[in-house]
């Protein structure tokens, strides 16, 4: 799972905007630009107005996002892209976009989509051969490059007309591929395919433009063929853009509507929101209002991401750009809100559904003493996205902590304990009641009333892979509880399998598993698909008949005894022998499926203490005592903290 | 100032009053004339440090260090004139660092702590290294017969005389020395003339002994004969033996590289027994040798027993790094006993020797009633004491200060502290962290049968501290490791510890007066039991 998060991050990193090094730009800006109107108010903002985005009614915006599976080339062609069109200096993109990452990931800033402004002079053939040219105005939207992030993806989507499916000529199409296609299809956007790389020697196109047609039923003369790195082909991309994708489709002359699409906390200027003008304009000065909230507030500042914050005091239909609007913090901008003019009355937009996270873990700090710590970095991190989730929650194991939806942030390192990945299960009791369990410590092993159904949520997986690995796939998918849906060859090499699974069984070490299985060839992603019907039950750790909170578990019926048995044993191994003996126990209520012990120390005395031995003694002792003070106390148990990270290393199911 | 209102809290009635005094110096009569005079005469020492600790910064560092001054046990069919049992209270003092920047004089009545009444002198001499012993020792070989004229003998005994009236100590006014042990090596190897000087050295420093002065010596099996012995009671003044048999079997002796054997130990044994002048005198055995049988042991047990000696300590064997067992052997594995293995002995002594009518006081010692080893009871009460001779350790003023180990550097070292005038000695006003004293009381108490006084404690350390102790040790009463106990020393239960801990914050009587370790279960755990008070004591 880190991995999938890990690369998915990598890959998507470089199309952020950029708060500084703007100057540089600005000489493109007023050649493109045309016209300038100085109509600055203050000297903060003398650059506003630099651009007149007065001249680019709808029918001259483009709004496209470009998708793909991950290394695919997707960043690279977004850099050409923006070079292609003096939007950032050639050559030096790279380094300064990987720095900012660096950055980003260290004030804890999760995976967002982010957007760049590209303005493209471009002639549309008229009638005789009589070439008219015009500016166009492009704004390229980012998406997260994996489907973990399916959700900022479709976000993403709502702002856009049409898509660039950006292919590996030598790979092929991939899982994700397949998903964001389907996301981009579904979104009713115009998909242009891009068969990218084709400057490698083991690139071949026309298998690619197969897999097109069979898979997605897209003309396979429609593909571009690429190479973002020799700069083959890319002419032909940006026309293909304005040629093929529909202009944004609001209408001018009504009152203001815009989209919230996204929102993050800059130290120095507050929250700066990303918008897409539906209807209407918007102009600094104005006072806008939150559907979401009522909240009103006046428009400081007003822009486009060039890819900088560039002010333009406006912004028109069809535009994408930034709003500055004295919001205090990220909680306030729901992503998905209209935004609209303080004293219309609109309707709002159709928005997006809030995040669901179905992936939880409880974190902790190692030494309960950094509690202060930990919370401070996560309210930075909710800080700058409103849509993680967190709850403050309390272990007897392992003392405050957090229940944390998505991915752990690994930032935090080796200080944190983060218990075993969880996912949302529902309980139905004989009585009616309902429970949804989010941290399996919480449901009551002995709840004194039937469980008549529990369920857990399910993802429906695609998997592609090399056929000859047909085999272990299927084993590895079957062990996980999966249900087979479809099996097909997208080719004559490459296999794809849907596989309904239990969302449980894929957030654990899944994929890891998948890619050593098919020595890394096999290709996955997944959508979150509805909750079913299963038979679970609660796994307790008991360390001498004192279940463990954070150790507990929710499982399958069939696979408790196994995943009891590891357990079990595993602790054994970590935990030393203490002055008592140690009974460990996994138990599903009352019933003990699991047992082991450790018999206890016998004998731990210094003998012998004479004068000079007081400080020997006593340094001796003092670091037994540090020995303790690394562990979590259960009762009388001392558990070490590796037992936790090891017990999440078992749990595979 | 801390110092001040620790010291008022003391003498907030006339008893605690009298057993401070009596606390700061032992040899207060009732009709002296009190404690400023005590006071006094305990700063007389370091006059003019005292004056130095006049003017301090208010930045400056007190810390207390409490030094346990026990009732001393009136031993059976002995001399000695009890002192009153009432005088548990420690001694205060503030030891504080002078800093450069004095600007405030606030002037403070800092009472130093008790000058030391006890004397260990290491005689650092064997025939041969045994293969568990890492002491600082000088092996002279098993080859010389006339050892009586060995130079490397001579020449130490003159550094140590020279070490002793070096030592900085007011002869006149210093309270009698009231014991003195002989540790090595092996001393019995150090002629009696030799020995009777080291000791004449210290009364010269420190005064005529007190007239009922332990004087030990260990001594070991082959190493005297009975005119060497009465010589060493005789002349010298040893009073107390400490026979270092350390097993019974001729196999186990020649497997630990002992340089006698069985033969020795019995007649030694017997001329112990024996000697008149030999009030008291201890058996010494090492437990959890390599090849140690469950009957070996109990034949020793069973002969340290028939020996009939006042005292009997057993040592479990600890493999320490770079000795010759520290090579051969790993803990836990042949042929070492395994860990409980070497627990069943344990039990089997403390069973067996408690059967026989000593007491277990401490961790590795057992006595007939009366026979402590009153040395070794200054360690463990965190008393102060002098330290002479390689590689020996002394606690003054709150200071811990090792010597040299290697023969060397300990002649260095006397030659430096000839040099030295008193100005210059005064200079070394140590700093004395109390989590560190706190946590050599806890370690040092919890080591023997009397364990911790928790009022005591309490006096120091506050009662939160008190009561996160007791929180901390909880489980270990209700298993068994621990012992409550009241005032009276009898078992307090477990469940009224558990109510008096609830009800700490109230005002409430608190009857648990005392914590032990238990025996042997306790015991057997001291260094798990004790790093968990370490936890609390410094977290």
């Amino acid at each position: 799972m880190g991995a999938l998060y890990g690369a998915a991050r990598a890959a998507r990193s470089r199309l952020r905007p950029f708060l500084s090094e703007s100057r540089a730009i600005v000489p493109i800006l007023h050649k493109i630009g045309g016209e300038r109107s100085f109509c600055s108010h203050s000297r903060q903002n003398s650059r506003e107005g630099a651009v007149d985005l007065g001249q680019f009614p709808p029918e001259r915006i483009r709004n496209f996002s470009i998708i793909a599976h991950v290394d695919h080339g997707k960043s690279t062609l977004a850099d050409r892209l923006l070079e292609l069109t003096g939007t950032i200096k050639k050559g030096h993109g790279q380094p300064q976009y990987l720095d900012k990452l660096q950055v980003e990931r260290e004030r804890g800033i999760t995976v967002k989509a982010q957007t760049a402004t590209m303005f493209y002079r471009y002639g549309i053939k008229e009638d005789d051969a009589m070439e008219n040219l015009s500016n166009y105005l492009l704004n390229l939207i980012d998406t997260p490059g994996h489907v973990d992030f399916s959700y900022e993806v479709s976000r993403s989507l709502a702002a856009c007309q049409g898509v660039l499916l950006v292919v590996d000529a030598a790979q092929g199409v991939q899982a994700q591929t397949v998903a964001n296609f389907y996301l981009a299809f579904e979104s009713n956007l115009t998909i242009i395919p891009v068969i990218n790389k084709i400057d490698q020697p083991t690139a071949d196109p026309v298998r690619v433009k197969a897999q097109i047609k069979s898979l997605f039923d897209l003309d396979p003369a429609d593909a571009l063929l690429t190479s973002a790195k020799t700069g083959q082909g890319l002419e032909h991309v940006l026309p293909a853009v304005i040629d093929r994708i529909p202009s944004p489709p609001g209408k001018c002359d009504s009152p203001l509507r815009m989209l919230l699409l996204d929102s993050y906390y800059d130290e120095y200027k507050g929250v700066i929101c990303h918008v897409a003008v539906v209807d209407g304009a918007l102009r600094k000065g104005d006072k806008i209002a939150s559907s979401a909230t009522d909240h009103v507030y006046e428009v400081l500042d007003v822009g486009i991401m060039h890819p900088e914050l560039t002010p333009t005091g406006v912004l028109f239909t069809g535009q994408v750009g930034y709003v500055i609007s004295g919001m205090r913090s990220t909680k306030e901008a729901r992503v998905g809100d209209t935004l609209y003019q303080a004293k219309s009355t609109v309707v709002p937009l159709p928005g997006f559904k809030p995040a669901k996270h179905m992936v939880f873990s409880g974190l902790y700090p190692a030494d309960g003493s950094d509690f202060d710590a930990l919370n401070h970095a996560i309210d930075r991190l909710t800080c700058n996205d409103a849509g993680v989730s967190v709850s403050k929650e309390t272990s007897t194991a392992l003392g405050m902590g957090f229940r944390y939806g998505l991915s752990v942030p690994q930032e935090y390192g080796a200080k944190v304990i983060s218990t075993v990945p969880t996912v949302p299960y529902m309980f139905e009791y004989a009585d009616g009641s309902k429970v949804q369990v989010q941290n399996p410590a919480a449901l009551t092993s002995n709840p004194g009333k039937r469980v008549t159904a529990c369920y857990e949520p399910s993802v429906i997986a695609t998997i592609i892979f090399p056929s000859e690995y047909v085999g272990p796939v299927i084993t590895l998918c079957s062990e996980r509880r999966g249900e087979p849906l479809e099996y097909s060859f997208i080719d004559c090499q490459r296999v794809l399998m849907k596989y309904r699974l239990p969302l449980r069984e894929i957030v654990v070490d899944f994929y890891n598993e998948l890619k050593s299985i098919t020595s890394g060839y096999a290709s996955f992603d997944y959508e979150d698909a509805e909750y079913q019907q299963s038979d679970l039950v609660k796994l307790d750790i008991l360390l001498n008949g004192q279940p463990v909170d954070a150790m507990a578990t929710i499982v399958h019926n069939l696979k408790a005894q196994r995943v009891g048995r590891e357990l079990v044993e595993k602790l054994k191994k970590f935990i030393d022998r203490q002055m008592f003996e140690i009974t460990i126990q996994a138990a599903i209520g009352s019933k003990v499926i699991a047992r082991e012990t450790i018999s206890p120390l016998r004998k731990n005395v210094l003998a012998k203490c004479y004068g000079g031995d007081v400080t020997r003694k006593r340094k001796l002792l003092e670091k037994q005592k540090e020995g303790k003070k690394r562990m979590k106390r259960v009762g009388s148990v001392d558990i070490p903290q590796e037992a936790f990270s090891e017990l999440l290393k078992v749990s595979k199911d | 100032m801390g110092g001040n209102n620790s010291w008022k809290s003391f003498g907030a009635n006339s008893q605690d009053d009298t057993n401070l005094r009596r606390a700061l110096n032992p040899h207060h009569t009732e009709d002296s004339t009190g404690s400023s005079n005590c006071m006094e005469r305990n700063n007389i020492p370091g006059a003019e440090a005292s004056q130095k600790e006049m003017e301090m910064p208010r930045s400056m560092n007190f810390q207390l260090y409490p030094l346990l001054s026990l009732p001393h046990r009136p031993r059976v069919g002995s001399k000695f004139s009890p002192t009153p049992s009432t005088s548990l209270l420690p001694c205060l003092t503030a030891v504080c660092r002078i800093s450069s920047d004095v600007h405030t004089s606030i002037p403070l009545p800092l009472p130093r702590p008790p000058l030391p009444e006890a004397a260990y002198i290491h005689l650092p001499f064997c025939r041969r290294r045994c293969h568990y012993c890492d002491f600082p020792i000088v092996a002279l070989g098993s080859s010389s017969h006339r050892l009586d004229d060995d130079p490397r003998i001579s020449t130490y005994i003159r550094f140590l005389l020279h070490e002793i009236s070096a030592a900085k100590a007011p002869s006149s006014l210093h309270p009698p020395i009231r014991t003195v042990y002989f540790g090595g090596g092996t001393p019995s190897l150090v002629p009696p003339r030799l020995v009777r000087s080291v000791l004449e050295a210290i009364r010269a420093k420190f005064g005529e002994l007190a007239a009922d002065a332990e004087v030990s010596m260990e001594m070991d099996p082959g190493t005297f004969d009975a005119r060497r012995l009465d010589e060493m009671v005789g002349v010298v003044g040893v009073n107390r033996v400490s026979l270092g048999v350390q097993a019974f079997q001729e196999e186990l002796l020649q497997a630990c590289g002992r340089a006698h054997g069985r033969g020795e130990v019995d007649e030694a044994i017997e001329l112990v027994a024996g000697c008149r002048g030999i009030e008291s005198w201890s058996l010494d055995l090492i437990s959890s040798l390599p090849h140690l049988t469950e009957e070996m042991w109990e034949e020793s047990l069973r002969l340290a027993v028939s020996a009939r000696p006042q005292h009997v300590s057993i040592y479990d064997l600890q493999v320490e790094q770079g000795t010759k067992f520290a090579k051969l052997y790993t803990p836990g594995e042949f042929p070492l006993p395994t860990e409980s293995q070497s627990a069943y002995f344990y039990k089997m002594a403390s069973e067996k020797l408690s059967k026989a009518g000593y007491e277990h006081y401490e961790i590795s010692s057992y006595c007939k009633p009366g026979h402590e080893c009153q040395h070794n009871q200054t360690y463990w009460q965190n008393r102060p004491f002098y330290g002479f001779g390689l590689g020996s350790a002394s606690f003054i003023n709150g200071v811990r200060f090792s010597r040299p180990r290697r023969l060397k550097e300990y002649e260095q070292y006397v030659k430096k502290l000839e040099m030295k005038t008193t100005a210059e000695e005064d200079d070394d006003v140590a700093i004395v962290d109390a989590k560190e004293t706190a946590m050599d009381m806890v370690m040092l108490s919890m080591r023997t049968a009397r364990g911790l006084d928790l009022k005591w404690f309490e006096s120091f350390f506050g009662e939160a501290m008190k009561l996160s102790l007791c929180r901390a040790w909880r489980p270990y009463i209700d298993s068994g490791h621990i012992v409550a106990m009241d005032e009276e020393k009898r078992v307090v239960a477990t469940c009224d510890f558990e109510l008096e801990m609830a009800g700490g914050g109230q005002r409430r009587r608190w009857e648990v007066a005392f914590l032990r370790l238990s025996d042997p279960e306790g015991f057997l755990m001291s260094n798990e039991l004790i790093a968990i008070s370490f936890g609390v004591l410094s977290p």
